[in-house]
């Protein structure tokens, strides 16, 4: 396959995933935001800015962190190279630079994902409800994966965009939950250990928070049937991160990688070919051996951030490895 | 039009329809089908305007939803727009495409020897039957491919010209594309439009295949990968997703099965030109190119472009790599060569012409430049190295103003313009909103060279439509639009 076909291919995985991680993350903390007496929306929005990375670029447009601004910025503002509407426009420029590899129902799907979008805008979300546009969303984007699914060949065009799309999971279910932890103790200084054992506290708010971010992952009844004793932040975070079985935990998808990864290589020794395999090995392993109590222990927000880190890496890799052209 | 009106059916979706005096491809002057139109409007009399806007409308809703675009340019990206169909085929009985096939494929086959001849010994320009300065400073000669082989003896391996048809309904070549011709992919959307939207149209009709182009193509340009290579790899080279014709690349490229590359995923290595894939590199036998000969290959032409691939040129000229159109055909369609082509059929022995072409005065020929500045209001003027209705100027249309200041740069620079009595191109029946009025079209049949000058002309084309009340100009990029277009298998009813 031609490295520029295998990028495309890549980066159409991974925008469609963040198009649809960004609306579930928003999504959540509109909502969350909608029932909390007890925390001001201003703390809930500068959270989900504050992991965005994005603070700067923000406040250069927007004086105020209301919810208009929030929705314009990750929804429909270009000069966000994260909004939805941006992740939409570049999955489908990918689609139309690889047109001839993928499924014509694929580029469809990816097309009029596009052109849909550009009948949305903030005043119509706003009126319509924020839920259905969100919803509609993420439907768009289940429909673009189940058409791959059952469309594209099983070669290296869609081990790439697999690879793509679970690694651009695992680092958005890592940033959902770093979001939440951002909300519960967002200036707190010193040792991390004791920040969460404060934030482990549980209270009625934290638990309405800890069972949002479950919600936006579509992670609440399948959390619910696994962990009956009830919802900790350490439960929570070893769902999210650790569960083998949960589609969404940063585990499973890193795993996922590894396969795409494996299958294009045809590599079945234990060890790496080559330094894409060596990162995500590396990390696959450490989450498989790792038990949940260590999450917490190392300081929930710094284990959040290497994954990100290694995902970030692992990408780098890949690009290196395969898609550099 | 009076007298033809009253020949019309008095309601249906012609009822209103007027010929306008024009050479009309549906009606004959009295007003009454063609026979080879007869079923087709027969069955479309029959129908309510409401019901064919609804077709219409399902036809838009899926172009824009498969993507099928162009880009306009003149806009930093570009913007993109569905390419303009009209329902209503363009209908071609079996004795005129005849025609059209046999002259085709002497004329292709002419083009091919005159530019393997003007690159090796240049007889036909010692016999001064066109003169050598002519051909030597056109901008697209290329003077440093003189004594290069390409195999076959082939330069110009696919060739879209366009025919009008004049006021006698006579068809006549208005020019050659010897170059990257574009078009094709729309011959083959419209074709699969039609079949969805309007089954019922192709009930009565016994309407000849297309999609034997791609099979047809890609045959060929295997034939012409180095011969010692037993599977060769075809590849089409694209500019990119921000050209004007990229859907049709892409498009091409899926019905092929082979790989759509760019420029940057190309490189050279000891005159071997490679693909990057995610297994290493992997050698390129043929490129059917959609990219002009400048930007092929910063060493060798323009150094800035960033399209094509360092040493591509030289990989070209060791017979290691074919090109599919071969660099420097643009001589061959050259608009200052174009009233020489009928005296090159002859010349290199293959009879006299059967197509007939538009009557040309050349801003070469001081006598011809004194008619042209002189009856500019008469002529359409045309700058040679232009194409896609770039620097035209239609003088029947314009406002005294614009002919002085058309004129003052033709004065400047003669040898850069031609011009041409306007012809009034033939129209035919399109719809719109509630009504069908006539529009003017020409015709687009792609021809194809293999190895052994074999020539292919697929019995199709595109019929170019110009949508804009009274316009002569087709080019999608001037608001043109297209039509299916049927080669019946007989004469029709």
């Amino acid at each position: 396959m031609l490295s520029r076909h295998a990028d495309s291919a890549f980066w159409i995985g991974r925008y469609v995933e963040r198009a649809e991680a960004t609306a579930r993350m928003i999504d959540v903390h509109y909502h969350f935001g909608l029932e909390s007496p007890l925390v001001g929306k201003a703390l809930t929005w500068e959270s989900i800015i504050a992991i965005s990375g994005q603070e700067e670029l923000f406040a250069k447009t927007y004086p105020n962190q209301d919810e208009a601004s929030i929705l314009r910025f990750f929804a429909f503002d270009d000069a966000n190279p994260n909004s939805i509407s941006n992740s939409v426009k570049y999955a489908r420029l990918n689609g139309r630079a690889i047109r001839d590899q993928i499924s014509s129902e694929m580029w469809e799907s990816l097309n009029r994902f596009y052109l849909e979008y550009q009948g949305w805008d903030v005043d119509r979300v706003l009126q319509e409800s924020p839920f259905e546009f969100f919803a509609w969303v993420k439907n768009r984007s289940h429909l673009f994966q189940g058409i791959t699914n059952r469309t594209l060949m099983m070669g290296e065009a869609r081990d790439f965009h697999d690879a793509g799309r679970f690694l651009e999971r695992a680092d958005q279910t890592a940033r959902i939950l770093d979001v939440k932890y951002h909300d519960i103790l967002p200036k707190f200084k010193g040792d991390a250990v004791v920040r969460d054992q404060a934030a482990g506290v549980g209270g009625a708010v934290d638990t309405h928070g800890w069972i949002s971010v479950l919600k936006s992952v579509g992670a609440f009844e399948a959390f619910r049937k696994t962990h009956r004793q009830g919802v900790t932040p350490a439960r929570v975070s070893e769902f999210l991160v650790l569960d083998s079985k949960f589609p969404a935990s940063v585990r499973h998808c890193i795993g996922r990688v590894n396969d795409c990864l494996r299958r294009v290589s045809g590599n079945k020794d234990l060890s790496p070919q080559n330094e894409a395999e060596r990162k995500v090995g590396q990390l696959y392993n450490s989450l498989n051996y790792m038990r949940g109590e260590e999450l917490i222990k190392q300081g929930l927000h710094e284990s959040l951030e290497k994954i990100q880190d290694e995902c970030a890496d692992i990408g780098k890799a890949i690009r290196q490895t395969y898609l550099k052209y | 039009m009076t007298q033809s009106q009253s020949q019309r059916p008095a309601k249906g979706l012609f009822a209103q329809y007027d010929t306008g005096g024009f050479f009309d491809e549906m009606f004959e002057p009295d007003g009454t089908a063609r026979p080879h139109y007869r079923n087709l409007f027969k069955t479309l009399n029959n129908m309510s305007s409401a019901e064919f806007r609804a077709r219409c409308e399902l036809a838009d809703i899926t172009l824009m939803n498969q993507g099928i675009t162009f880009t306009v340019y003149g806009d930093e990206q570009g913007i993109e727009k569905p390419f303009p169909v009209d329902l209503i085929p363009r209908i071609i009985p079996a004795k005129e495409w005849t025609q059209i096939e046999t002259g085709l494929t002497q004329r292709v086959r002419a083009l091919n020897m005159f530019l393997d001849d003007i690159y090796h010994d240049g007889r036909i320009l010692q016999a001064g039957v066109i003169p050598r300065e002519l051909i030597v400073n056109a901008p697209n000669f290329r003077r440093n491919f003189i004594g290069a082989n390409v195999p076959g003896g082939v330069y110009v391996q696919i060739c879209g010209t366009d025919l009008i048809r004049d006021e006698n309904g006579t068809y006549r070549v208005l020019e050659d594309n010897c170059r990257t011709p574009s078009g094709v992919s729309y011959m083959l959307e419209n074709r699969l439009i039609l079949t969805r939207t309007f089954p019922s149209l192709f009930r009565d009709n016994r309407v000849r295949p297309v999609d034997r182009y791609t099979t047809q193509l890609l045959a060929n340009l295997r034939g012409f990968a180095p011969s010692q290579r037993d599977e060769p790899n075809v590849v089409l080279l694209t500019p990119g997703v921000y050209n004007s014709a990229y859907f049709e690349h892409s498009f091409l490229a899926q019905q092929m099965g082979i790989e759509l590359v760019e420029g940057r995923d190309l490189f050279t290595e000891d005159n071997v030109v490679y693909v990057k894939t995610t297994h290493g590199k992997q050698r390129v036998d043929v490129i059917y190119r959609r990219i002009d000969d400048d930007f092929l290959d910063p060493l060798t032409f323009r150094p800035e472009s960033k399209l094509g691939v360092p040493g591509l040129v030289n990989a070209y000229r060791s017979g290691n790599v074919a090109l599919a159109n071969g660099i420097g055909t643009g001589v061959a369609d050259d608009k200052s060569v174009y009233p020489f082509v009928p005296d090159m059929i002859r010349f290199y022995g293959l009879g006299e012409p059967i197509l007939e072409q538009v009557e040309t005065f050349m801003g070469a020929r001081p006598d011809d430049l004194k008619y042209m500045l002189d009856h500019a209001k008469d002529l359409v003027f045309k700058a040679t190295n232009e194409s896609g209705g770039y620097g035209m100027l239609i003088g029947p249309q314009a406002s005294p103003t614009e002919i002085n200041d058309y004129l003052d740069i033709v004065k400047a620079n003669p040898n850069g313009y031609i011009a041409q009595p306007l012809v009034a191109l033939s129209r035919t029946p399109c719809f719109f909103t509630d009504t069908v009025e006539g529009r003017h079209v020409d015709l687009r049949p792609y021809v194809l060279v293999d190895r052994n000058m074999d020539v292919t002309v697929v019995p199709g084309a595109l019929t170019r439509v110009a949508l804009r009340k009274g316009s002569y100009v087709v080019n999608s990029s001037q608001g043109g639009g297209s039509k299916d277009t049927w080669i019946l298998a007989g004469d029709g009813s």
